[in-house]
C-alpha cells in the first residue's frame, strides 16, 4: 500500500516538474498543461440551474453568472481546483518582494484576447483601475482592498507590472484568483462613459465581446441556452503541443430545478451533472448505461446550527431576551452540540455521502483544518452534566417524558428557522429536533423562505435559532473571514459588530488579523489552528454535516475529474475531451 | 360603444389598481435583492449600501411607484436588478414563448371539449355519457403536477419525447421543416398536461349548458319538423347555450399568460414561469410587477372579449343597454 502511495506521489512529482516550461509557438508563449492528451471536436451540453444574469465580470453576483464567466475569462494566477495550489495562467511568472509588499508579475507574451486583439500590460493596468473605481461598483474591489487601502499597480514594460500592497497579505498571490482581465480595446470608451455597468448582458452581439478563457460567446437564445465557442486563441497548449481546448462548441442548457437537470442527464441531453444532491445521485448510480456517477468527497460547504446572540436591541422581544440568557450559557451551547447526532444527519440525510462536522474548515479543505480539534461522540450523558452544572433540571411530565427547566423553573423551548427550499437543512432540523428532545427541551422546526430566513437572521434579528449553511470559494482560511470576524456580515450569531462583545470572540478577531498579514504558511496555520480551537470551545456555530461533491459524466467525456472546489467539473474543461468514436450523435 | 367605452375604463381602472397593490405586496415582502449579496463574503457591506442607493432603494414607497411608473409610460416597465436591464424585453421574449405553448393548448381544448360536450349531452343519462362523467371526474382530481410528473417519466422511460425545453441544441442548424417538427416534439408533453389539465372543466361545461337547452320547447318543435340530429345540436342547440360557454372562453383567454407558470417550471418551458419564479425568489421586484401586470392586461383583456362577444351573440344584451 505505501509503495502505492509513494509511486502515486512520485508520478504526481513528475507531472509538476514538466508542468511549467514554455514551450514557444511561434512568438506566443503557451502553457503546456500535463495529463492525458485528448482529441480535438465535438459538442458539450452541461445544464445550468436557471439562467445566467450576465456575462460582466464587474457585476456578476450570481453562482450561475460567474460559471459561464470563468469559462470566458482569464486570471493573471489561477487556483489549480484539483490540487488546491496556485499555478501561473497569463503570468508566465511572479517575484514577491522580501518585505512583502510588492508583487511583481510578468505576463505571457503573444498573448491574444478571443477576438484576435493582443495582450498587454495596459489591458492588466485598465483591469485593475475598473476594479477599483468606487463608481463601478464592482465586488471585486473590496478583495483588492489591503489593510483598509486598496492595491496599485504599475506598468514597467509591456510585459511586466508591480502591484504594491499597503500591508503585508498572508493570502499571497491566490489573491489574483478569479480576478478576470478585460479587455481594453472593448471597454475603455464604456468606461470613460460610466456605463461599464450596462453592457455584457446575455443579448450581446458575439463580435463585442472578448476575453481570455477557453471558450468564446457564440449565441444565446433566452431562456432557452447560451452556446459558447472554442477560442482559437487560448493560450494553453496539451503535452503534444495541441492547442486547447479541445472542444469545439460548450453549450449551458438553462433549467429551472435540480430535478430537471436529472432527467435530462439521464436521457442523455445533457453530458454533464455536477452538484447532485445524495438522493438524486442514488438513483443515477442505479442504473449507469453509458455514463458514469463519481463521488468526490467532501467539499467545503459547512453547515451549522447558531442561537440568537445578538445584543438586545429594542427591537428584540422580551421572549427571545429571555431565552437568551440559555442561549448565551456556553453550557448550553456545548450541551446541544453534545446531543446532536452527526452520524445520524450524515448518514440520514446525506445517505452517507457527507462528512461529520466539528469546526469550521470542511473535510474538503487540504491544508487549513486543524486535526487536533476533538470530534466528541454523540453523548447525551456528557449534555446533562453540562446543564446541570449550569443550573438546568429536569421535570417529570405526566406522559413520562421530562422537561428541561431553566434556573427560574421556565420549560425550555424555542424555535428552529430553516430555508424551506433547501430539503436536507429541513431534514437536518428535524433530526436534532428529535435529538433535543431527548435532553426534554421543546424544539419547533419553522421553514422560511431563503429571503425572509435571511432578512430575519441579519436584519430584523428577531428569530431563536437558526440552521445555514455556507461554502467556502477557496480553500484559502480567508475565504472565510467575514464569518471569523466579529465586524463581518457573516459572523451570523450577532454579525457586524462594533466592538467584539465577548473576550473570545476579540480573540478571535486578534488571531485572524494576525494570520491575514502573517507572511508563511506555517505561522498562519498556527494562528488559525488557534482560532479553530476557540470556536469549537464556544460553540457560538454548532457544526454539523458537510455533503460530498457528486458528479457524473458520460463515458464518452475524457479528462473528467470532477474537484471539490467552484466550478466542479468545468474548472479544466479545456482539457474535456469527447472520446474517440464516441461523437455525441445529435439527437 | 358607449358600452365599450365603459368597460374600457374599467379595465383601465382595475390595472392601475391592481399594479399599485402588486407594488405593494413585493415590496412589503420581507428581505430585498441585495440581501443575498450580504451574505457573500466577498462583496463588502459597503458596497451592498451603495448598490441599493444606485437603484433608488433608499427611497420611500411612493417615489419608487412614480419612478416605476415613468419607466412603464417609456415601454421599459421597470428595472431588472438581476439582469441589470429594463424588464419588458426579458418579458416579451418569455411571454412570446409561453403564449405559443398555451394557445395551441387552449384552442385544442376547445376543439376536443365542445363535440365532446355536446355528444355527451346528447347521451345524457346513458352509459357513454355516465363513462365520460367519471373519466372527466378522474382528470379533475389529479393535480397537475401529478400529470406532469407522469408524462416526464414516460419520457425519460420510452425516450419518444425530450424531457423538456423548447428546441434541441443544434437547433439552429436544422432545416425549416425539421425546425418545426423539432418544436411540435417539444411541444407535445407540455401541451398534453396543459389540455389534461383543462378539458374536464370545458367538457362538463358545455355538457351541462347544452343539456340544459337541449329540453326547450324550440328544439322539441325542431326535432318534430324532423330536422338532422348533427344540425339540430350544433345550428340550433349549441348557440342557444353560447352565453355560460362565451365567458368561460373569456376566462381561458384570462389565463393564457399565467396558466402555464406551473407546467412550465416542471417542463423546463422557457416561458414566463421559470423567468417570474426565480424573480419571486430572488426579490427581483420589477421583474414580478411586469408579470402580475402582464396577466391582469390578458385577464382583463379576455372578459372584455367576452363581454363583447356575448353583446354579439345575445340580443338581449344589446337592448338592455341600448334601451340605457
Amino acid at each position: 500500500m505505501r509503495s502505492i502511495v509513494l509511486l502515486l506521489l512520485f508520478v504526481f512529482v513528475g507531472h509538476q516538474a514538466i508542468a511549467f516550461p514554455q514551450e514557444k509557438i511561434g512568438k506566443e508563449e503557451l502553457l503546456v498543461l500535463p495529463g492525458e492528451v485528448g482529441r480535438a471536436g465535438g459538442r458539450l451540453v452541461v445544464s445550468l440551474r436557471g439562467e445566467p444574469k450576465t456575462l460582466n465580470p464587474l457585476i456578476a453576483a450570481d453562482a450561475r453568472s460567474r460559471e459561464v464567466i470563468g469559462v470566458m475569462q482569464a486570471d493573471l494566477v489561477h487556483i489549480n481546483r484539483a490540487t488546491q495550489q496556485t499555478e501561473p495562467a497569463l503570468a508566465k511568472s511572479w517575484k514577491i518582494s522580501p518585505d512583502g509588499l510588492s508583487y511583481t508579475i510578468v505576463l505571457r507574451r503573444g498573448l491574444k484576447f478571443s477576438d484576435g486583439q493582443p495582450l498587454d500590460a495596459d489591458d492588466v493596468l485598465f483591469t485593475f483601475r475598473v476594479y477599483l473605481d468606487e463608481n463601478v461598483h464592482a465586488p471585486q474591489r473590496d478583495l483588492l482592498m489591503v489593510g483598509g487601502k486598496p492595491i496599485t499597480v504599475r506598468k514597467v514594460d509591456e510585459h511586466t507590472v508591480v502591484f504594491q500592497l499597503a500591508k503585508t497579505y498572508g493570502v499571497g498571490e491566490r489573491l489574483f484568483d478569479g480576478l478576470a482581465i478585460l479587455p481594453r480595446h472593448l471597454l475603455e470608451k464604456r468606461y470613460e462613459e460610466g456605463k461599464l455597468g450596462q453592457i455584457g448582458s446575455l443579448a450581446t452581439a458575439a463580435d463585442q465581446w472578448a476575453g481570455l478563457g477557453p471558450f468564446r460567446l457564440k449565441e444565446y437564445v433566452a431562456g432557452q441556452r447560451l452556446v459558447l465557442e472554442r477560442n482559437p486563441y487560448y493560450w494553453k497548449s496539451d503535452a503534444q503541443g495541441g492547442r486547447l481546448p479541445y472542444l469545439d462548441e460548450l453549450v449551458f442548457l438553462f433549467v429551472p430545478n435540480a430535478d430537471a437537470q436529472v432527467l435530462k442527464f439521464q436521457s442523455g441531453e445533457t453530458d454533464m451533472i455536477s452538484q447532485v444532491g445524495a438522493e438524486n445521485f442514488s438513483v443515477l448510480s442505479k442504473q449507469q448505461h453509458g455514463y458514469t456517477m463519481v463521488d468526490a468527497g467532501p467539499g467545503l460547504e459547512y453547515n451549522f446550527l447558531f442561537f440568537n446572540l445578538n445584543d438586545s436591541i429594542e427591537k428584540t422581544s422580551p421572549d427571545i431576551q429571555r431565552k437568551q440568557k440559555w442561549f448565551r450559557e456556553v453550557n448550553f451551547r456545548q450541551a446541544v452540540s453534545a446531543a446532536v447526532d452527526r452520524e445520524a444527519i450524515v448518514r440520514l440525510v446525506y445517505q452517507g455521502r457527507g462528512a461529520a462536522l466539528w469546526g469550521l474548515v470542511a473535510p474538503g479543505n487540504r491544508r487549513w483544518g486543524n486535526e487536533k480539534l476533538p470530534h466528541p461522540a454523540r453523548s447525551l450523558d456528557r449534555a446533562r452534566t453540562l446543564l446541570k452544572e449550569a443550573g438546568f433540571s429536569w421535570s417529570n411530565g405526566p406522559d413520562g417524558g421530562s422537561t428541561l427547566l431553566d434556573s427560574d423553573g421556565k420549560s425550555v423551548e424555542f424555535s428552529i428557522l430553516t430555508s424551506s427550499t433547501n430539503a436536507d437543512r429541513a431534514k437536518m432540523a428535524a433530526l436534532i429536533q428529535d435529538d433535543l428532545k431527548q435532553l426534554g427541551m421543546r424544539v419547533q422546526v419553522v421553514p422560511l423562505e431563503s429571503r425572509s430566513l435571511l432578512d430575519r437572521v441579519t436584519q430584523s434579528r428577531d428569530y431563536d435559532a437558526c440552521i445555514m449553511g455556507i461554502a467556502s470559494y477557496d480553500a484559502d482560511a480567508n475565504s472565510d473571514i467575514s464569518v471569523w470576524l466579529s465586524s463581518g456580515g457573516l459572523h451570523l450569531w450577532s454579525p457586524s459588530q462594533a466592538h467584539p462583545a465577548t473576550s473570545w470572540e476579540a480573540e478571535i478577531d486578534r488571531l485572524i488579523e494576525e494570520q491575514m498579514s502573517a507572511r508563511t504558511f506555517e505561522q498562519r496555520k498556527k494562528l488559525y489552528d488557534r482560532a479553530q480551537e476557540i470556536l469549537a470551545e464556544n460553540q457560538p456555530m454548532i457544526f454539523l454535516a458537510s455533503p460530498n461533491i457528486l458528479a457524473g459524466a458520460k463515458n464518452s467525456i475524457g479528462n473528467f475529474h470532477p474537484a471539490v472546489l467552484e466550478p466542479y467539473v468545468l474548472w479544466n474543461v479545456e482539457q474535456l475531451y469527447l472520446k474517440n468514436g464516441m461523437e455525441n450523435a445529435t439527437r | 360603444m358607449r358600452y365599450l367605452l365603459r368597460r374600457l375604463s374599467h379595465a383601465l381602472f382595475l390595472l392601475a389598481g391592481v399594479s399599485i397593490l402588486a407594488f405593494l405586496f413585493t415590496a412589503l415582502a420581507p428581505g430585498t435583492y441585495f440581501d443575498e449579496m450580504r451574505l457573500n463574503p466577498q462583496i463588502a457591506p459597503e458596497t451592498v449600501t451603495a448598490l441599493r442607493a444606485q437603484y433608488g432603494f433608499d427611497k420611500p414607497l411612493p417615489v419608487r411607484y412614480a419612478s416605476w411608473l415613468r419607466s412603464v409610460i417609456h415601454g421599459e416597465m421597470g428595472f431588472s436588478f438581476a439582469y441589470n436591464g429594463p424588464v419588458a424585453p426579458l418579458l416579451l421574449v418569455r411571454a412570446r414563448n409561453t403564449l405559443l405553448l398555451t394557445i395551441t393548448a387552449t384552442l385544442l381544448a376547445w376543439g376536443i371539449a365542445l363535440p365532446l360536450g355536446v355528444w355527451s349531452a346528447d347521451r345524457l343519462g346513458r352509459l357513454p355519457d355516465r363513462l365520460l362523467s367519471w373519466a372527466t371526474a378522474g382528470l379533475l382530481v389529479i393535480p397537475d403536477l401529478a400529470v406532469a410528473l407522469g408524462l416526464l417519466v414516460l419520457a425519460v422511460r420510452s425516450g419518444w419525447f425530450p424531457t423538456g425545453g423548447m428546441a434541441s441544441v443544434d437547433f439552429e442548424t436544422l432545416s425549416p421543416f425539421n425546425k418545426l417538427r423539432d418544436l411540435a416534439l417539444h411541444m407535445i408533453l407540455p401541451v398534453t398536461a396543459l389540455v389534461l389539465s383543462s378539458l374536464p372543466l370545458l367538457v362538463r361545461h358545455v355538457r351541462a349548458a347544452v343539456a340544459d337547452v337541449l329540453n326547450a320547447p324550440f328544439l322539441l318543435a325542431a326535432v318534430g319538423h324532423g330536422i338532422r340530429k348533427r344540425t339540430l345540436l350544433y345550428r340550433y342547440a349549441l348557440p342557444a347555450a353560447a352565453n355560460p360557454l362565451i365567458s368561460l372562453f373569456g376566462f381561458s383567454i384570462g389565463v393564457l399568460l399565467s396558466g402555464s407558470l406551473l407546467i412550465e417550471v416542471v417542463m423546463s418551458w422557457p416561458g414566463l414561469g421559470p423567468l417570474l419564479l426565480e424573480a419571486v425568489l430572488a426579490r427581483d421586484l420589477y421583474v414580478v410587477v411586469g408579470g402580475i401586470l402582464g396577466s391582469t392586461l390578458f385577464l382583463v383583456g379576455g372578459n372584455l372579449l367576452a363581454d363583447l362577444l356575448l353583446y354579439w351573440a345575445d340580443p338581449r344584451i344589446r337592448t338592455e343597454s341600448g334601451a340605457r
